[in-house]
């Protein structure tokens, strides 16, 4: 039997309640990925799991602000929510120091659009 | 703990800038604001020739035209009671509305409950419920039209292949996204494929298919492997095979791949290579929703149109109605590329003037230079220059002004492109791809091409502008296909409004934008020139000589015009005429 | 330089494709995908096993832009030719990898490491001009940066 749409209503109910307060998407499409979405992706989920962070890393489509990419959107307690361009690894590690962390934002890569 | 993000778009502190940096963190730190307040430059804030411009969190206010003594009004108000400076506001409307990019970037391509979670194929549930009449039904109520380029009412062609008799139908997703410069459609695909399966299995129930077929790019890798994992997923949950969602609607998908052939865009030649052929389109009627797909009915929707499908059908027909304007419903995703300063997708209802789209949202030019036109519809679409940036998007309105809504893609041109050059580009591009099966297209276009570079080479002769609009007229009229028919569109249009330009070339023997290489010489003036000499280390013929002492120089015989003096010399010392 | 289990490669794609219709671009692709070109002998054995004339395949092979009939070499540089990136310099990359390189556009180099192909619109326009190298995409490159990109898969090891 295959999936019904009462189940389609439960599933977005469900991830309704599951939606995780912390949360960091990164952009990961093919102009993304061209412009080393790859390492920041990588960068980000070990940073998490090293420090043991209660916070979310997701792979997600395009937003479109292309001429920044690789776009990381950060949403955490505590922090405005932004989005970074232009990361690099060595941003992608400040962004979980002091972002994250320290609920401070990082300089000159936030993309306000 | 608040937040002031003060805009550096260039990353290198202007004085004016730096001087009030300084004095807000002295002034924060005075009032022992210093540790909750933090100043932090951000790359972007969208906001351009306003001067300094800052937005304050929490509250998102943004400043404009920011001086020194603007700083204590701007604590004393805003950080320490959350008010506006309203002498300073600026306003700063969000002018783009995501329907077709509404999950892109939002959610997990690769997972199926976080689509479903954004309402995900509840619009196919709704369609099940109402039935195939009501969809196109509502589909019409939409006024949702091509958003491939022809602009052809998708509840017409749905109803028309719905109209035809037969048990087996097709309906096909083209995803060949052909115009070099638009990449909405691999975006949307990547970013969210589940929106484009339901969109295709809503279109299959309306016009009763049971077959969907995904052509895509094989250029575009990830969006092949997201679409697939996109596909079994549905399989593996039922939602793709017998029975979907407990009805009587069966419905199975399958990818093929393109090869990267221009012309199979084109719905015939589309057919063709779905079926494994080559890619030569073949006169209509018959029309693919009589005789399509293995001969039988078939319709062929474009991604970002099937994008919409969902949209409509879960918000309402009506509601998707009164996005736009008159004629011209809902939204389009623009590729703004080009010599634009924030490049990329934009997505904006129509109507919203062609300025707003590349000024307000896209920032205006690079560089800051004049901007000169717009290029929209790729290779068959053809130019609008600035005099006309206040006409509202749509598909008629572009049309009037000799271009058209095409894809979606829009090139920014400014004072230093060439519009002999362009036409050059995107004639080539159609004459490296026209299938050869017909002489209009094949020959016209060679020859087209053959007079234009004779142009931009400086040995343009004084009836060829005659000549290219001639040809360019016969081939619109006699071609096969809408490839060969659009392809002098480029041309045309930059005929019509760069006339001076063309003429330049061709009388004066001179390129005003100093593009065509032939047409230009360089010189070194020995009043500007500081002997630096790095004009001489990239000149790649030998051709620039000199010394400390005697300045450098050009052999005009030895150079080959490339102009990479002139764009490393910073004392504008390289003269281009 | 074809391997030896080339009919066995060719077999496994005709397994995959045969009870499909209009199969044969599929099958071209996936081959493609194997060899990264169309080998002559491959076509002969696709022919032979789909029961298709050779004729056929190459009226297919020689239509679409993607297929290739000769190996791209170990390293192929694509440059995107796409509008943006024309409008952004890559004409000048092209013309600088044809400099460096002594290659015009489909051609190898003489130790076949590197191959110049001149590509439609990779759909990366927002970073144009872009390069690839293998799977490695280079954004916003200038003519200075080709020397450096040539360079850096130069002294790469070549795995075989």
């Amino acid at each position: 039997m295959g999936i019904m749409k009462q189940d389609l209503d439960r599933i977005k109910e469900e991830s309704g309640k599951n939606v995780s307060k912390n949360w960091i998407r990164v952009g990961y499409s093919t102009c993304g990925v061209a412009a080393g979405a790859d390492v920041v992706y990588q960068v980000l989920s070990e940073d998490a799991k090293a420090r043991g962070l209660a916070v979310e890393v997701k792979k997600c489509g395009c937003v479109g602000m292309c001429s920044a990419e690789p776009l990381v959107e950060v949403n955490v307690e505590g922090a405005p929510h932004v989005f970074y361009g232009k990361v690099t690894r060595e941003v992608a590690h400040k962004i979980m120091d002091e972002h994250v962390c320290q609920k401070k934002l990082v300089e000159n890569h936030i993309f306000e659009l | 703990m608040k937040q002031i993000l003060i805009q550096d778009t260039n990353g290198n502190l202007r004085k004016e800038l730096r001087d009030f940096l300084v004095s807000l963190t002295s002034q924060l730190r005075d009032r022992s604001l210093a540790d909750t307040v933090q100043v932090v430059t951000v790359a972007d804030i969208g906001i351009y020739q306003k001067g300094i411009v800052a937005k304050v969190l929490p509250e998102g206010f943004v400043y404009g035209n920011l001086e020194v003594k603007h700083i204590p009004e701007i604590i004393e108000k805003t950080i320490q009671k959350g008010e506006k400076v309203a002498a300073l506001a600026l306003d700063r409307k969000n002018k783009q509305m995501r329907i077709v990019l509404r999950n892109c970037g939002r959610i997990n391509p690769e997972c199926f409950e976080d689509y479903v979670a954004c309402d995900g194929y509840q619009g196919l549930a709704k369609a099940l419920e109402m039935g195939p009449e009501k969809v196109i039904e509502e589909m019409k109520k939409s006024g949702l039209r091509g958003r491939g380029g022809a602009g052809f009412p998708t509840w017409m062609k749905w109803n028309i292949t719905r109209g035809v008799s037969g048990a087996v139908k097709y309906i096909i997703c083209n995803g060949d996204e052909g115009d070099p410069g638009a990449y909405m459609d691999r975006s949307v695909l990547e970013g969210d494929p589940h929106s484009v399966i339901e969109g295709l299995m809503i279109g299959g129930l309306a016009i009763g298919a049971s077959n969907g077929v995904f052509y895509i790019r094989a250029e575009y890798p990830l969006a092949i492997e997201r679409i697939q994992k996109a596909i079994n997923e549905c399989y593996a949950r039922g939602l793709l095979g017998k029975n979907i969602l407990g009805s009587n609607f069966n419905f199975d998908v399958e990818i093929r791949l393109g090869a990267g052939a221009f012309v199979c865009g084109e719905e015939t030649a589309l057919i063709a290579s779905v079926e494994g052929l080559r890619g030569y389109p073949r006169p209509r009627p018959p029309f693919p929703s009589v005789k399509g797909l293995w001969e039988k009915p078939t319709a062929i929707n474009n991604v970002e149109t099937l994008a919409n499908v969902p949209y409509i059908l879960f918000h309402g027909g009506e509601s998707f109605g009164k996005i736009g304007v008159e004629g011209s419903t809902g939204t389009k995703v623009f590729a703004l590329t080009g010599k634009v300063r924030n490049s990329g997708l934009v997505e904006v209802p129509m109507g919203i003037t062609l300025r707003e789209v590349v000024f307000d949202i896209g920032g205006g030019v690079f560089n800051n230079r004049a901007i000169k036109a717009i290029q929209t519809g790729g290779p068959s679409g053809g130019v609008i220059p600035e005099q006309f940036f206040d006409t509202g998007i749509g598909y008629e309105s572009l049309q009037k002004l000799g271009s058209i809504m095409g894809s979606g893609g829009m090139i920014v041109l400014d004072e230093n492109d060439c519009m002999v050059d362009i036409s050059k580009f995107y004639l080539g591009f159609c004459v490296d791809e026209s299938c050869g099966k017909c002489a209009p297209c094949r020959i016209g276009g060679t020859q087209m091409l053959a007079i234009l570079k004779r142009i931009s080479d400086g040995k343009g002769e004084d009836d060829d502008l005659k000549k290219l609009n001639e040809i360019a007229s016969a081939m619109q009229k006699a071609s096969l296909c809408g490839l060969g028919q659009t392809a002098p569109n480029p041309v045309l249009s930059t005929l019509k409004y760069f006339d001076a330009e063309y003429k330049a070339h061709v009388v004066d023997k001179k390129c005003p934008s100093g593009k065509c290489a032939s047409l230009v010489t360089y010189s070194i003036t020995k009043d500007k020139c500081t002997s630096c000499g790095m004009c001489a280390r990239v000149c790649p013929a030998e051709a620039i000589t000199g010394s400390r002492a005697d300045k450098y120089t050009i052999d005009p015989a030895k150079c080959i015009s490339c102009g990479q003096c002139f764009d490393v010399c910073k004392f504008a010392a390289v003269l281009r005429q | 330089m074809v391997e030896e289990t080339l009919v066995e490669d060719v077999k496994k794609v005709v397994e995959r494709w045969k009870e499909k219709r209009g199969n044969l671009i599929m099958v071209l692709h996936d081959v493609q995908d194997r060899y990264g070109y169309v080998p002559r002998e491959a076509s002969l054995e696709v022919s032979r096993q789909l029961d298709v004339p050779l004729a056929r395949i190459y009226e297919v092979l020689t239509f679409y832009n993607y297929f290739k009939l000769q190996s791209p070499g170990k390293f192929n540089i694509s440059v995107c030719l796409g509008t943006a990136c024309y409008l952004k310099g890559a004409p000048a990359l092209i013309d600088e990898v044809r400099h460096l390189l002594h290659v015009e556009e489909g051609q190898s180099t003489k130790d076949g490491l590197f191959h110049l192909q001149i590509v439609r619109c990779l759909g990366c326009c927002g970073l144009a001009p872009v390069i690839t190298v293998k799977d490695k995409v280079y954004s916003a490159v200038k003519r200075a940066d080709v020397v450096n990109i040539i360079a850096e898969h130069s002294n790469q090891k070549v795995e075989v």
